[in-house]
């Protein structure tokens, strides 16, 4: 579009400067004799004087100037239209671009994520087989020690009882209260210590 | 065993332990020696003469015998020194100390049913925690209630077991 105007005004000013030319070098191909020719002569330069030349050229000036302007306000108009539209285009481009950008953005997230989800389940089945072998290995160890604990208990509750009451009331226990105890058993062992006491050395 | 009747041999409960009697037969030496000595210097009675033991003076009038006679009072010398030879000694081992109305009714007892003139020796063995060890001259009998505790061992484990299926809510 722009080449047409260009070109359109290119062609209008050749035209004029053809005209100016061709109305400056006229030949006069017929040759009048006499004083026609002179007549014409003296007629033409009466006619297209100094000062018609110069209106002419104010016209041609002022035409040429109408026909710059206006295709100076196509040329407008039409960059304004140009600009208008490359920047439809460009928009259109880059939300395309963008657009794909972003597909591929949110697939590589979504592969990205799938991975870590992937991974994170493979990290957990393993933390729980870990869990599980570790939970029976405990278990089975409580289970050993608890026993060994109730076996070392049972074989000592005797001893451990006898310390715990100690340690509970010790001397607190009174003699006289446990006199009737130990006569009886003594009155038990009456014949082995008498026994004893009679056979001692 | 038939328990032998109360007779002249058998020693008053306030003597338990041979200390018991090594300290009569020192207060009767003491006593003998003061009078002994005031003979000598007089032929009078003396008035002020040395304290002596309850225990001393029920033991000489359960065998009859006068302090103040010089002839009964070596025939309770012998006679304290002959317990002292021949009384049989038992040890007895407590988780506290006793009193002495607990060793005089153990010793009341063991004279009735064991021996007239048996004597004690006390020690102390607080892991036993009641009862006592008692020991002969060849023997001893662990009365203790350590010993009951180890003889009711199946008893405890029972009893912790029947706990632990019902436990109180």
């Amino acid at each position: 579009m722009i080449i047409v105007i260009i070109g359109a005004l290119v062609v209008v000013a050749i035209a004029i400067v053809w005209y100016i030319l061709t109305s400056k070098k006229k030949p006069t191909k017929h040759a009048i004799k006499g004083t026609y020719e002179d007549q014409a002569k003296s007629d033409v330069e009466h006619i297209f004087n100094d000062d018609f030349r110069q209106e002419l050229r104010n016209r041609g000036r002022l035409y040429f100037e109408k026909i710059i302007n206006e295709n100076a306000t196509f040329l407008q108009q039409d960059l304004r239209q140009t600009t208008s539209q490359l920047n439809e285009y460009i928009k259109k481009e880059i939300t395309e671009k963008l657009g794909e950008e972003f597909i591929k953005y949110e697939q590589t997230m979504r592969d990205a994520n799938q991975i870590a989800l992937e991974s994170i389940n493979k990290t957990n089945a393993t933390l729980e087989t870990e869990t599980q072998a570790l939970s029976a290995q405990l278990r089975e160890q409580f289970s050993n020690e608890k026993a060994r604990l109730i076996k070392r208990f049972e074989e000592n509750m005797a001893e451990i009882v006898n310390y715990y009451v100690v340690s509970a009331v010790g001397s607190q226990v009174d003699l006289n209260d446990q006199l009737s105890f130990i006569i009886g058993d003594l009155q038990a062992n009456k014949d082995e210590i008498v026994k004893d006491i009679n056979n001692g050395a | 065993m038939v328990p032998k009747e109360l007779s002249e041999e058998m020693l008053p409960p306030q003597i338990t332990t041979p200390g018991d009697l090594n300290r009569l037969i020192r207060e009767l030496d003491n006593l003998d020696e003061y009078l002994r000595q005031a003979a000598l210097r007089s032929s009078q009675e003396p008035s002020n003469l040395p304290q002596t033991s309850k225990a001393l003076e029920e033991l000489a009038a359960l065998n009859s015998l006068q302090l103040l006679k010089p002839d009964d009072r070596k025939i309770f010398k012998d006679l304290l020194s002959k317990i002292k030879q021949q009384a049989p000694t038992i040890h007895f081992g407590f988780a506290t100390a006793p009193s002495l109305t607990f060793l005089s009714k153990l010793v009341s007892w063991l004279r009735i049913n064991v021996h007239p003139q048996i004597l004690i020796k006390v020690g102390l063995e607080p892991s036993i925690i009641g009862g006592c060890i008692v020991r002969t001259t060849n023997k001893q009998f662990d009365f203790s209630l350590r010993k009951h505790f180890v003889a009711q061992h199946s008893v405890l484990v029972k009893s912790l077991s029947g706990m632990e299926e019902t436990p109180q809510p």
